[in-house]
């Protein structure tokens, strides 16, 4: 095959170029120094979030750049046409390398957003979006749920209303916005024909974060900080040409963006999931033979995940479609999330709970109330469910309500 | 560094579509061939198997000699073919012994590197005219998990003779060529034994699973020639073991993967309620979570048999972790192919318990999940320390 290279050579590849550009990460023997925050989510205040979110960006423009990001696009949006699961080997060479760690918003812009443009966008639409998103200089959250709109999505309520021939007024109002205080785009679906059945009548728009009308006030979670928010959209005009998809196919768009979604969940969970082993391995103490088996088999759950996404990845690149099995990756995922939480617990005891100053000990507690947040997030574990099997097994749909 | 990344080419873990088609002519031949009704009734036959069917998958289309080398009289493909068909068979609860004549037996020899060994016994294994199997190789559930070995090997006027006993021996009252592992003055050794009357007497075991049938075999004086060297014993003993875990593996996803979707084609059709069961969420939820676990085992079987067809050192990891998500599923599988079934899963009629059984015996056959799980944490290093 032409230019792709050897999964080992593209390896050895990265991670010279990595040594050029990144420290090392601390490894086993300096376990016990540098940062130990296992944040789901981060307990940041707004400053703290536009710092994080700069130095990330700072450092996905390096990548991109220097042509380590973006792989699996084609040229002209500076990829280089890999297989998808080369972004899985390069992540898996960039573990060891001590770079800022994303917050949501990063892959919802990379992998969520980028790839619908990508798929609906008007090619003036991708050559205006696709660069500055996949470079992170424009940041793209997600406009989905609304107070009586979660589960059942395409309840929204939120209008929109032709103006002229060339432009849209949106009004209504989305909650549980992960990061829209730094994105500079959002993706709202709304509705644009109150006259069709639900679903028929959406269209989805990118809205100027910064645009007259947009409010974005955050919401403090049960982890005690603030990484969602909720944001009013008041007569915000939106231009047409920043439609993305035909005006009421926006439900197949918002698939397309939740498919996405799912997809890049399978990972979810893995880089705790190794500081819980990594935690296991260097107690001070020796450890029971009930959480050794723990700790075995959370290993060997962090192993089948990884390979779970491989085979999903290798599927995309036979040309198949993974589509509604991605749920299977989302649901697995959360589950090691859960087991993440029951090992460290087991490991810590009292000083998971009360903080004793010792590093990497209380700092746990943040995984352990974030961890529930991703069996809600892009669809609950009981909405996975359904899909698979309605989907994937084709099992009847619940009678209509 | 990266010892949780799984250490393989992608590209490995997808099938080939030679593989693919070997998959779809096993599947066809095993629905026209040995339905659940004709295993029941070759079960009831001396021997315990159908014996042309056997013929037919080692000439026809030759799966005995997949994995065995040309010079060998096999096809020299890889473990990763022979997975296919091992997966088709446990699909279909064919009840005949591959696992240990083609797997473990022939493995061993292989491992063993006695050419004169592999020369004498695998072209017939290849060809379907030789039943072979292993005793020894793992820790006897009686002897708490000891590697001594239960059976010893001394040196006789005529060559070696064996004396003692192996327990649980797949096929153990049948098979034609049983390797033993025995304990010699040099270390555990292999030897192979053509079992007689006389000098070996074969008692089988009343089993769970009657489509694997196991027996004791006890050695009195039995003649044997040794296999490879002491050196290499124990390596080519381990390694054939977690190659066994790896076939099982991709057998017991195929089990599960009949046990879920017979499943949904009931519940699919089942009325209750005026409605199909299947579109209660009760039923779908569970149905999907089978559906989760059944896409980890085939994840962890992938693994092993990639690692086994490439004879990576990643094998006895991939093994163990294969071993113990595989063994959850197929159980979690099984478990539910009769609960939502109904009362009609609850016969002897439905096929539902043949699954049950071959799912529980499965799950013990090479060690039990917190062994798999103990060894997973010593190779990992998530071994307890001894106290400072
Ligand atoms: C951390 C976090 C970040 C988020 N980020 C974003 C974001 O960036 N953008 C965005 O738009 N949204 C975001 N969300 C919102 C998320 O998508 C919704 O919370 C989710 O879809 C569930 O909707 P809901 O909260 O209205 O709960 P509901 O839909 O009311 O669900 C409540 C409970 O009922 C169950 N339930 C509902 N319907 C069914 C059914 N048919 N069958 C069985 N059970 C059912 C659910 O599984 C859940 O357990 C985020 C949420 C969280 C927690």
């Amino acid at each position: 095959m032409s230019g792709i290279p050897e999964p080992d050579e593209f390896r050895a590849e990265a991670r010279t170029w990595l040594a050029g550009v990144a420290r090392p990460r601390a490894t086993g023997g300096e376990w016990g120094s540098g940062s130990d925050s296992v944040a789901v989510f981060e307990n940041w205040t707004e400053e703290q979030e536009r710092e994080h979110t700069a130095r990330v960006q700072e450092w996905e423009r390096t990548r991109y750049d220097q042509g380590w990001s973006a792989l699996n696009w084609p040229q002209e949006y500076g990829g280089r046409s890999l297989p998808a699961y080369y972004e899985q080997l390069y992540r898996g060479e960039e573990a060891a390398f001590d770079v800022p760690h994303r917050p949501e918003i990063f892959p919802v812009t990379q992998a969520l957003v980028a790839p619908a443009i990508g798929l609906w966008g008007t090619e003036e639409q991708k050559s205006r979006w696709l660069v500055p998103m996949l470079r992170t200089d424009e940041l793209a959250c997600q406009l989905f749920s609304e107070t009586e709109a979660g589960s059942d999505l395409a309840a929204v309520r939120t209008r929109a209303v032709r103006e002229g021939d060339d432009a849209w007024v949106l009004t209504g109002h989305k909650v549980w916005t992960s990061g829209a205080r730094v994105a500079t785009w959002g993706v709202a679906v709304c509705h644009t024909d109150p006259d069709v059945r639900k679903h028929a009548g959406i269209t989805v728009f990118l809205v100027r974060m910064d645009a007259p009308g947009v409010t974005v006030r955050p919401i403090r979670q049960m982890t005690g900080g603030t990484s969602f928010n909720e944001v009013y959209l008041d007569g915000v005009r939106v231009p047409d040409t920043d439609r993305l998809g035909p005006v009421g196919e926006g439900w197949r768009v918002t698939l397309s963006v939740l498919a996405a979604e799912r997809l890049d969940s399978g990972s979810l969970g893995l880089d705790n999931a190794d500081r819980a082993l990594d935690l296991a391995g260097n107690l001070s103490r020796p450890l029971t033979g009930g959480e050794q088996q723990r700790a075995a088999d959370l290993h060997l759950r962090t192993l089948v995940q990884r390979l779970m996404g491989l085979r999903v990845t290798a599927a995309l690149v036979a040309g198949r479609e993974p589509g509604a099995e991605a749920s299977v990756g989302k649901l697995y995922a959360t589950e090691t999330m859960r087991r993440t939480s029951d090992l460290v617990s087991e490991l810590l005891g009292p000083s998971l709970v009360a903080d004793t100053g010792e590093w990497g000990t209380y700092a746990w507690t943040e995984h352990l109330l974030g961890a529930p947040g991703y069996s809600i997030a892009g669809g609950t574990d009981e909405i996975q469910r359904t899909i698979l099997a309605e989907r994937v097994l084709g099992l009847p749909k619940e009678p209509v309500r | 560094m990266h010892r949780r990344h799984p250490e393989i080419d992608p590209q490995l873990l997808s099938e080939t579509d030679e593989q693919r088609q070997l998959r779809t002519v096993l599947r066809d031949l095993y629905a026209e061939a040995s339905g659940i009704e004709e295993v029941r009734k070759h079960l009831a036959t001396p021997r315990g198997y159908d014996e042309a069917l056997w013929a037919r998958l080692a000439g026809e289309i030759g799966v005995h000699g997949l994995a065995i080398p040309e010079e060998y009289g096999g096809s020299g493909f890889t473990f990763a073919e022979l997975a296919v068909a091992l997966e088709e068979s446990g699909r279909a609860l064919y009840c005949a012994p591959l696992l240990p004549t083609v797997v473990l037996a022939a493995h061993a020899l292989l491992l063993s590197g006695d050419r004169t060994a592999c020369e004498r016994y695998l072209p017939r294994i290849a060809d379907g005219t030789l039943t072979a199997t292993v005793a020894g190789f793992g820790p006897d559930g009686r002897s708490g998990g000891s590697r001594e070995p239960a059976v010893t090997a001394e040196q006789g006027s005529n060559g070696w003779v064996l004396c003692g006993r192996a327990d649980f021996v797949l096929d153990g009252a049948g098979a034609e060529l049983v390797l033993v592992r025995a304990g010699t003055p040099a270390g555990p050794r292999i030897f192979a034994c053509e079992p007689a009357p006389g000098t070996c007497l074969r008692t089988p075991r009343r089993v769970l699973d009657e489509t694997r049938r196991q027996a004791l075999v006890e050695f009195r004086g039995a003649p044997a020639t040794a296999v490879g060297t002491a050196e290499q014993a124990e390596g080519a003993v381990s390694a054939t073991l977690d190659t066994g875990r790896a076939a099982l593996a991709a057998e017991q996803v195929g089990g599960s993967g009949h046990a879920l979707g017979a499943t949904v084609a009931f519940v699919a059709q089942r009325h209750q309620f005026g409605r199909p069961i299947g579109s209660f969420q009760a039923v779908k939820h569970r149905l999907a979570d089978v559906l989760v676990a059944l896409e980890a085992a085939r994840s962890g079987s992938a693994y092993a048999t990639a690692c086994a067809a490439i004879a990576s050192p990643q094998l006895p990891v991939a093994a163990c972790a294969a071993a113990v998500v595989c063994s959850e599923t197929f159980r979690m599988a099984t478990a539910e192919y009769v609960q939502l079934h109904g009362g009609i899963g609850f016969t002897w009629e439905h096929p539902a318990h043949l699954y049950v059984r071959r799912a529980r015996g499965a799950e013990v056959l090479f060690g039990t999940a917190d062994q798999h799980r103990t060894r997973l944490a010593g190779l990992v290093g998530l071994a307890p320390r001894p106290a400072a």
